[in-house]
This record gives structure tokens, sequence and C-alpha cells, in this order.
């Protein structure tokens, strides 16, 4: 049965990027403020259509394609939030633009389109086109100061890596396809677990049974799914593009791509391994757990990210590797592999998202005013402009999880889904990687506070860059404190699974 | 199931090998006798005049884009229509909704200029 | 007693609300940005004199306890009450915000950050004393770090900024520890429970490995706040490098945040722990008095020898702290709490005096100024006697209490450990007696100091209160042990469980 009304966010908002590309096409004046609103404004409606039309499904027979369950309207509203910040704190980079303004917001509009049939997906065409559909966009987004030389580098490094690792999932979910003879979600979970518990175990010779699991080209399969999507995810090792293509993005993109692009492959993850290969979480299946590979791949994450931050001189391959090791913390939630988990997930996605839009914001604002892109520019920064450093301040101790910050109680529901789970040693690496994070995190907050320089940038923000700065710093805040209504519902996106 | 995969497996060895067995076979069983003439490149019998590697305006991969969206659209529209009868209203709805959006990116192509030979 | 309204939470918050009304003053005002934290911090100890007022220390039971409903979704309630241990340590912790705001009106230095962060510091610190959640505890405990970083690296001595950072990473990398214990303590229990005094109830029921594992956890938190050797290396940094005003918050109230911890989280929820740990736990802390006695002697520095002096002083509250049966010992843990806060406290204040006339700190700079400052010379001997545990004063009562109830404690065995621990009295009669003599007698060098001053009107009031309470605590401790009594007999019958 086609059922059309669950697609309506997602239709309206392609059909008001096609508006926001003939508006720019057709107006005269070559302002960039007339399409910046309009995608605001479209990405306001569609978080409330999103609301709206949740809950119906389109269905093929009991196979649904896609769903609208409240998981994926959870996500959906941290990537249609971090649409809504990109777009408004893109204004001053939009304006230095002489060629393609329009563009520039359609492509931020397709791109979320994209993210949002991904994370409704629940089926391998879909969820592979929704991917194509999220990144094509970005291509071109990362290399749209194409004067610059280090955004074209970028731009081209994210192409070859992104099309790389989407050529290397599709092979794995092939592979499952051709294990199970389905595409759908639900379909290849059953399939793969009956097939598991009639041939997975055979008698041996004191007549109880050795496990023999599901075959080589199963684990490989995992293998290529785990490696591309943790490439979307920049999980170390697949990460190395991550760092050049967060520097040489125009920030208000860079940012974008650290939460809303990382929110929709956090969201297939969770679809794919949360959802249809829970079978295979943990250590019961030795041959065939995900869980394992995926908790050295998220130790490993936390460690390099971490550690390979402090150095960073330029601020936004700081940031880039912070996001990395964030990723790693986030990558343990799915490891939980339980209602917790897949909660906690959403929970520190959407803390995330307010911290790191805000620091990016700022940074990108610091760098329009001065120029300037290391973290020994902002000294000096406090007594200029002491509301945007106390800020920052926030956003880096958020990020670090310090209490009574978002961040720390995302960090906290993290890494109680971890414990329940059995999961201590990966909470302690954690716990301690956080206290490195602190080193880097507060050595912004020191330069900002703590060293004197003859600074004297007052940065006064746009309206819009005003706007990004108030709602991420309220939500910081905000939901460090009294979070209790994001958590319910993170806690109920559980419920689409089978746990 | 790991089984079945069995004669992938063996259609990749014979595969590899069949290719593998004629290129050596001709490698050994040729005739090896270059001149001149043989390693030229060759050009219609005429004698070659410039590098095969020569520049082309770009204007050409624009047009070219153009032509394999619109291209794409008819492998789409001639077997919709020869099954129209069957298919009916919502294939119709359909395939009004996606010839729109080709027309909006031909209207976006004409504004912005990539129509026009410069 | 309960009032009609929640007197926790506004004491808690109270200096909060004064710091966002700091943010509206314009910042060239120092006066009144110094006066309006005055105020709200003198209102704080008012509401807490209120609270030692109407306690009830025939009880063991929480009091003025406030339970609402927070984040149900990870368990956590704000719980908010008091006993007789926590009751000395939040009037301490008032009195020492409002003496050491008061003695930090000479700052000059971005005034208005200055002020808000102490009242942040102080919303924190109040917080941890009275809140009985382990959620909320938390948040509290890592709340204060901030405005302390900021405290230290901004109008802190030359290494300001390595010594800020040094003191956040490792009080951090101790409270992870706490937070993996609490989740652990939050999944073992059944039904899943943040609340202490809950957990405080059913603690004995979890298993042997379960027990020892969380109590180890909380003691490197807690060990690291305190700070019991070997975790003590951030102190002197921290000690040395912060403004006097915060070297005084240190010493008195922050360091006593670990032990407080220990009596109120560690040693009633996981009895065993405790029962398996006690001798170490001691070796520690006898540890921790000779080496930091021995630290201190060696000192050239004057903040230097206070710091590690801390160091000495707070092994004492380590080795009672292990003496887990003995209520003497307990309540010799307290009162050597409270009176290390104040004498530590009014030892900092009183360095930082000299500190600010003469700008140097080393010993060996001085000779003689007993002199030239006739009441800083009274008062500094004052309180160097009250720190080697001189009778008549407060540091004398709670030595003699630690040494009583661990000798009672460890009789049977291990009687050594504690009778090693008195070798550091006489270390520390050494360290203070080699101090007054270097610094206040002998040579004075006229051209060099004959400029200072002696103390001034602001600086004797914010010391005497300090003075006057080290005198009646070493007099007439009762009132004070009479307070603790109820509960801490009721800790030492949690711990035989």
């Amino acid at each position: 049965m086609i059922n059309i009304t669950p697609l309506i966010p997602e239709l309206f908002l392609l059909v008001m990027a096609i508006v926001v590309l003939m508006l720019d096409l057709f107006s005269s004046r070559r302002t960039v403020v007339v399409p910046a609103y309009v995608s605001m404004a479209a990405v306001i409606i569609t978080g409330f259509l999103v609301f709206k039309f949740g809950g119906d499904a389109v269905r093929w027979g009991s196979n649904a394609i896609f769903v609208a369950d409240s998981f994926s309207q959870f996500f959906k509203v941290i990537i249609l939030g971090a649409a809504f910040l990109a777009i408004g704190s893109s204004f001053g980079t939009a304006d230095r633009m002489t060629h393609h303004r329009g563009e520039f917001f359609a492509l931020l509009l397709f791109s979320t389109v994209g993210m949002m049939f991904l994370v409704s997906a629940k089926e391998l065409i879909l969820l592979y086109v929704g991917l194509e559909l999220t990144t094509i966009p970005l291509f071109v987004l990362v290399a749209y100061q194409k004067t610059n030389r280090a955004s074209s580098e970028a731009g081209l490094k994210y192409l070859i890596i992104g099309a790389a690792s989407s050529a290397i999932l599709l092979y794995g979910l092939s592979l499952l396809y051709g294990y199970t003879g389905t595409t759908y979600l639900n379909e290849i979970a059953q399939k793969t677990a009956v097939y598991f518990l009639s041939h997975g175990f055979i008698p041996n010779a004191e007549g109880t049974t050795d496990l023999v699991g599901m075959g080589p080209a199963f684990s490989v399969a995992l293998m290529m799914i785990i490696a591309g999507l943790t490439f979307k995810l920049a999980i170390v090792p697949f990460h190395m593009w991550a760092p050049d293509v967060y520097e040489g993005a125009p920030t208000p993109i860079t940012a974008f791509l650290s939460v809303g692009s990382k929110a929709a492959g956090l969201a297939a993850i969770i679809r794919i391994f949360d959802g249809m290969l829970y079978a295979f979480s943990h250590d019961t299946m030795p041959n065939d757990s995900w869980g394992t590979m995926m908790a050295v791949l998220a130790a490993v994450t936390m460690v390099a990210g971490n550690i390979i931050a402090i150095r960073q001189t330029n601020i936004k391959r700081m940031l880039a590797y912070s996001s990395i090791a964030q990723a790693g913390y986030i990558l343990i939630g799915v490891i939980a592999a339980s209602k917790l988990g897949v909660a906690s997930c959403g929970f520190y996605m959407f803390a995330y998202m307010f911290a790191n839009m805000g620091a990016f914001a700022i940074v990108g604002l610091y760098a329009e005013k001065t120029g300037k892109k290391n973290i020994s520019d902002f000294a000096g920064l406090s007594k200029t402009s002491p509301i945007i450093a106390a800020l920052m301040t926030m956003f880096m101790l958020s990020l670090a999880g310090i209490p009574p910050l978002a961040g720390f109680m995302a960090k906290y529901y993290i890494f109680a889904a971890a414990i329940e789970a059995g999961y201590t040693w990966l909470v302690i690496l954690a716990l301690l990687m956080s206290v490195v994070s602190l080193y880097y995190y507060a050595n912004v907050v020191r330069i900002m506070y703590m060293v004197d320089s003859d600074n004297k940038h007052h940065i006064i923000p746009s309206f819009p860059a005003g706007l990004v700065l108030a709602l991420t710093g309220i939500g910081v805040l905000l939901f460090g404190i009294l979070p209790q209504s994001i958590l319910d519902m993170a806690y109920k996106t559980a419920s689409s699974f089978i746990f | 199931m790991p089984a079945d995969y069995s004669a992938v497996l063996v259609f990749i060895i014979a595969g590899t090998g069949i290719v593998v067995f004629t290129f050596l076979l001709s490698w050994f069983v040729q005739p090896r006798n270059p001149y001149k003439v043989k390693t030229e490149t060759y050009e219609c019998g005429e004698p070659i005049f410039e590098q095969s590697w020569t520049q082309f305006n770009n204007r050409f991969y624009i047009f070219g884009l153009i032509f394999v969206i619109f291209d794409v659209e008819a492998v789409f529209l001639f077997p919709w229509a020869v099954a129209f009868k069957s298919l009916g209203l919502f294939a119709l709805v359909e395939m009004v909704i996606f010839i729109t959006i080709l027309l909006v990116g031909l209207v976006y192509a004409w504004k912005k200029g990539a129509l026009k030979w410069v | 007693m309960t009032y009609s309204y929640p007197i926790l939470t506004y004491t808690i918050f109270l200096p909060l609300i004064g710091a966002v009304l700091l943010l509206f003053i314009d910042k060239e005002k120092h006066n009144a940005i110094r006066w309006t934290s005055a105020f709200f911090s003198f209102i704080t100890l008012i509401m807490t004199l209120v609270i030692l007022k109407d306690f009830d220390w025939t009880t063991a039971q929480m009091q003025f306890m406030e339970t609402h409903s927070w984040i149900p979704a990870i368990g956590s309630n704000y719980i908010l009450g008091v006993d007789g241990i926590s009751v000395p340590m939040l009037v301490l912790t008032s009195l020492i915000s409002l003496i050491a705001i008061v003695i930090s009106f000479n700052i000059t230095k971005r005034v208005k950050e200055y002020f808000v962060f102490f009242l942040l510091l102080e919303c924190g610190m109040i917080g941890v004393f009275a809140a009985l959640d382990f959620f909320l505890f938390y948040v509290f405990w890592e709340i204060m770090l901030v405005p302390m970083y900021f405290l230290i690296g901004i109008w802190g001595g030359p290494q300001r900024e390595y010594a800020a950072i040094k003191f956040f990473l490792y009080t951090l990398f101790g409270s992870i520890f706490m937070l993996v214990a609490i989740l652990i303590l939050y999944f073992t229990s059944e039904p899943h429970t943040l609340s202490m005094m809950e957990l405080i109830q059913i603690g004995p029921s979890f298993s042997h490995n379960i027990q020892i594992m969380a109590f180890a956890f909380f003691f490197i938190a807690f060990a690291i706040k305190v700070p019991v050797w070997p975790f003590h290396t951030w102190l002197p940094d921290a000690h040395v490098q912060a403004p006097t005003a915060i070297s005084i918050i240190l010493a008195a109230v922050l360091l006593k945040m670990g032990t407080y911890g220990m009596l109120r989280i560690s040693w009633p929820m996981l009895p065993e722990g405790i029962q398996y740990f006690s001798v170490p736990i001691a070796i520690l802390g006898v540890i921790a008095i000779i080496y930091g006695a021995l630290v201190s002697l060696a000192q050239k520095d004057l903040k230097k020898l206070v710091a590690y002096s801390s160091v000495s002083h707070m092994g004492y509250c380590m080795l009672a702290l292990a003496a887990y049966t003995s209520v003497t010992a307990m309540a010799g843990c307290m009162f050597q709490m409270i009176s290390h806060g104040l004498i530590t406290g009014a030892l900092f204040l009183l360095v930082g005096v000299l500190y600010d006339r003469a700008h140097t700190r080393e010993i060996a700079a001085f000779g003689g100024i007993g002199k030239k400052l006739p009441v800083y010379t009274a008062l500094m001997v004052m309180f160097g006697m009250a720190s080697l545990g001189l009778p008549g004063m407060s540091g004398f009562i709670s030595e003699f209490m630690v040494f009583v109830g661990s000798f009672d404690h460890f009789w049977a065995e291990y009687w050594y450990i504690v009778a090693l621990a008195i070798l550091g009295v006489v270390l520390t009669a050494a360290y203070i007696l080699r101090m007054i003599q270097n610094v206040f007698l002998g040579e004075f060098d006229e051209e060099r100091w004959g400029h200072l001053t002696d103390i001034n009107i602001r600086e004797t009031l914010c010391v005497a209160p300090l003075a006057v309470l080290t005198i009646i605590f070493g007099i007439y401790p009762d009132p004070v042990i009479k307070l603790m009594e109820a509960s801490l007999n009721n800790l030492v019958t949690l711990m035989a469980r």
C-alpha cells in the first residue's frame, strides 16, 4: 500500500528547495537575505510537519520501506535543527560569495532532504539513495569557495573518499542481500536470525553443540557495512578525510557536516545494527558479533581523536578531531544495543548539535571579522567580546562534558547505557579520554580568558548569527539542567526497535 | 547459504583463468616484428598531424550533461508510453512530476546561460 | 525542624542569584560589586546559622529534607538534607566564603568577573554539602571546578595557568571514577536508585566484589580531593599559585570535600570496603602525616610550607577515618576538618597579608619582623601554635581525639602505625617553630623591610572570627562534638554492618 502522507515533510522541503533555487534565479536583486530566510522558514515548517505527519508508514505488504516512527522523527528534529542553525550562521559566508548564492541554500536543503530519507529508510536501496542524496550536495558545498585552494582540495577529497566509502557500503549491503534474498531490514533480520538458529550450531562429540557462525561472507558483509558507514561518521581508522574537509569547507558547512550528516549516518547505523542485526550484537555469537568490532573502533576513535586534537593549532582542525572523538563516544551507545543505548545516542546527538553548531558559529563569525583561524588568535576575546567568550566557554565545557551543561547529561546517559550493557572497560576508557579532551577544550578557554593580547576586534554578530548563538547557548544550558522532556522523547525512539 | 557461494568462487576463478590464459597464449604464439609505421597511432590511413591528447572546450561537458539527462528521460518515457494503458492515472501523475522536475532543471540551465555557446 | 520554605535551596542558590545580579552592575563600579557580593555571602552565612540554630542535634535523621522529582529518566531526584556531619561543614563554608570575599577586596584586576566566579564557587560548595542524590552531588562537585579554574588561572601567581589546568584535570580525573562507581551502584541496586540514603540502606547487601570495586573508585575520587599521598601533587601548585582568598577556600573547604565524601558516601554505604581497606588507608594517612611534615620542613616558600602542612594535617583525618569502629576517631576526623579549616585558612590569609606588603614569600628573606609588625606576628604565632597542636587551641583537641580513637581501633594489631603518626606532631612543631624563628625573630633588615606596615583593620576583622573560634573550640569543644555525636554514632553503626 502506498500512503503518501508520511512523506509530506520531505516532499515539502524538496519543493521548497526548488523554490529557493528559482527564487534566486528570478529575483533581480542579488541579495542573500531572501533565499536564506525562505530556507529558514521552510526548515521550521518542515519541523512542524514532521510531528504532524508522523507515525504512519509506507508499506509493501508487511514490510515498510519508509517509516516515520518516533526514532526518525527525533533524528529529523536534530537534522532540521542543524540545518536551521547552519543556514542562520551562513549569512556572512554567503554574503561574501560572488556566485551561486541561491544554490548554496538550495543544496543545503537538498542534502537535508537526503538525510531525512536516510533516517526513515527501512530498506537497503532507499537507505543507499538517501545516503547519496545527502552526500552529493555536500560535495559541492564543501568545495563552494572555489577560488580558495583549501576548499577545492577539501571538496575533491570528500568526493573521492565519499565515493569509495559508498562503494564499500554498497558491496556490503549486496552481500547481505545475497545471503537473504531481500532488501527489507525486517526480513533480513528475521532470515539471518532464523538461519543462524538452524545452521549456526553443529553437534560435537560431547553431545553438545558448537557455534559455527554465519560463515565468512557474513563477516565480510558486516565489516564492509561498518567500514562504509563509519566513513561517514569519521570513525578512526576511516577518519583521515575529516580534518582536511572540515578545515577547507566553509565554516557553516563544516558545522552542518559534523552534526547533520553525523546524525543521519548514526541513524542508519542504529537502524542496521541495533535494528536489523540486533541478534548479532553480543558475544553470544562470537564469530559474527559486530559489538566487539565496534567497541574496538570506538575505543581507538576516542583515544586517537582526543590525543591528536591536543596538538592542533587551527581551531577548525581542533574541532574536527574533537568531533571525531565525539563520534567515538556516540558509538558506545550503539554498541550497548539496548533501549537505553538508542535513547542515549539520540540525546547525545541532540546535545552535541547545540554545542558544536554554536562553537562553529563563533569560529565562523570570528574568521569573518578578523580572517584568523588559529586558536591563539582568540587571545583577549573575553575582554573585547565578553558574551561571545562566555558562550564559547559554555560550548567548550559542554563538549568536554562538564555539568550542568547538556554535554554532561549526554555523556552520563551514554555511559549509563554502556554500564548497563556491561561495557565497563569502555566507559572507563571513555571517561579517561574525556579528561584528556578537557585539556584542549580548556585550552581555548585559557587563551580567551588568561592570555593578554592587543586584540581590538569587537565581535558584533548579525541578527541571524545572534539568533543562532542565543538558541545554542540556551539549548546547552537548558537541556543540561532540565533534560527530562528530551530524555523522554529520546527514550520513546527506542520503541521502534525490538530489544 | 555459504555453500551456494562456491559457484561464485568457481565462476571468479574460471573467468580470471580464461582471460589470463588467452593473453598468455597469444603472448607465446604471436610473431613480434615491430617497425616504425606499425607502432604509429592509427588514424584512418592518414599520416598523423598532431597528438591525440587535445583540449576540448569544456562547454561540451555541460552540453553532454544536459544531453544525458534528457536521454535518460527518453529511456523512462518509452516503456511508460508502451505500458500506459495498464499503468493508469497514477503513473501519469508520476510522469508529469518527473518531467516537471526535469523542466525545472532545464529552466535553471537555460537561465544560468548553460545553453549559450560563448 | 521544617520550614514553610525550602531553606537549603535558598542557601545554595542565594550566591548564584548574587552572581547573576553582579552581571548587571557596571564593571567599573568596583565598590558596588565588592559590597554586593559580600552582602550575598553574608546573607548565606546568616541562613546557615539559622539552620544551625534550628538543627536538632539529638537525632541522626536527615533534616530540612527537600525532595523533588528532577530527571526521572535517569532516576535522579533533587534531594537535599543535612545531618550532624554536613551542618558544621555548611557553616564553615559560608563563614570562610564571607571572609575570603572580604579579604579579596584588594583585588583590582577584572573585579566583576572575580566576584561572579567566586559566588558561583560558593553555590557549588554549599550544594556539595547539602546534596543527598548522587547525580546532584556529582553536578555540584563538578560545577565548582569551573570557577576554581578561572579563579586560579586569571588571578593567580606567575605559574597560574599551569596550576589551574593541573587542578582541573586532576580533580576531573578523580571524579570520573566516582561517576563509574555511581553508575555501578545505580545498576546494581534493585530498584535502581541514585538516592544516597536508600543506597546506604541497601549498600551492605551488594556482593563483596562490587563493594570493594565501588569503594576503591570512590576512594580515588575523594583521595585526590583530600589529598591523600600519593595523589597530592596538584595541591602545592594550586595552593601556591592561587590568590590568597582562593588558597583559603581550597584549604578550608575544598580539601574537606574529600573527607566529607568518605564520611557521607563510601564509608557508610560500602562497609565491606572500609573493613577491607582499613589498614592500607591508615598507612596512607601516616605516610601523608610524616611526608607532609618532612616536605614542609624543607620549604623555602612560606605559602608552600602552609600548603604541605595541609597534606600532613589531612593525614590525621585519614588515620581517623581508617579507625572505623571508633566514634571518637570519627569525631576527631570531623573536628580536625573544622579546626584545620579555621587554622590553615587563617595561615593562608596571613601569608597573603605579608605577601601583599613584601611581594615575596621567601622565608630566608625575612627576619626579625616581629618588632615591626607586632599584631601580625601575634596572630601568626597564635595560628602557628594552633597548627602544631598546642593545648588550648582546637588543633590539640582534634589531634588528641584522632590518636585516642585510632589507638582504640588499632590497639590489638597495627598499633605501631598510630605510634608512628605521633612522630608527625614533633615534625610539625619543628617546621612551625623554624618558620616562626626565621621570619619573626632574629636580625631585622631595616633597609629592606622598613616600609612594611602592620595588618590593617579589614584584614584583622577577617582573621578575628577564625582566631576566636580556634580558641573557643580549643577550650570548650563540647557544643561541636554534641552537634555531630548522634550522626557519628549512627555512622559507626552503619559501618559495623
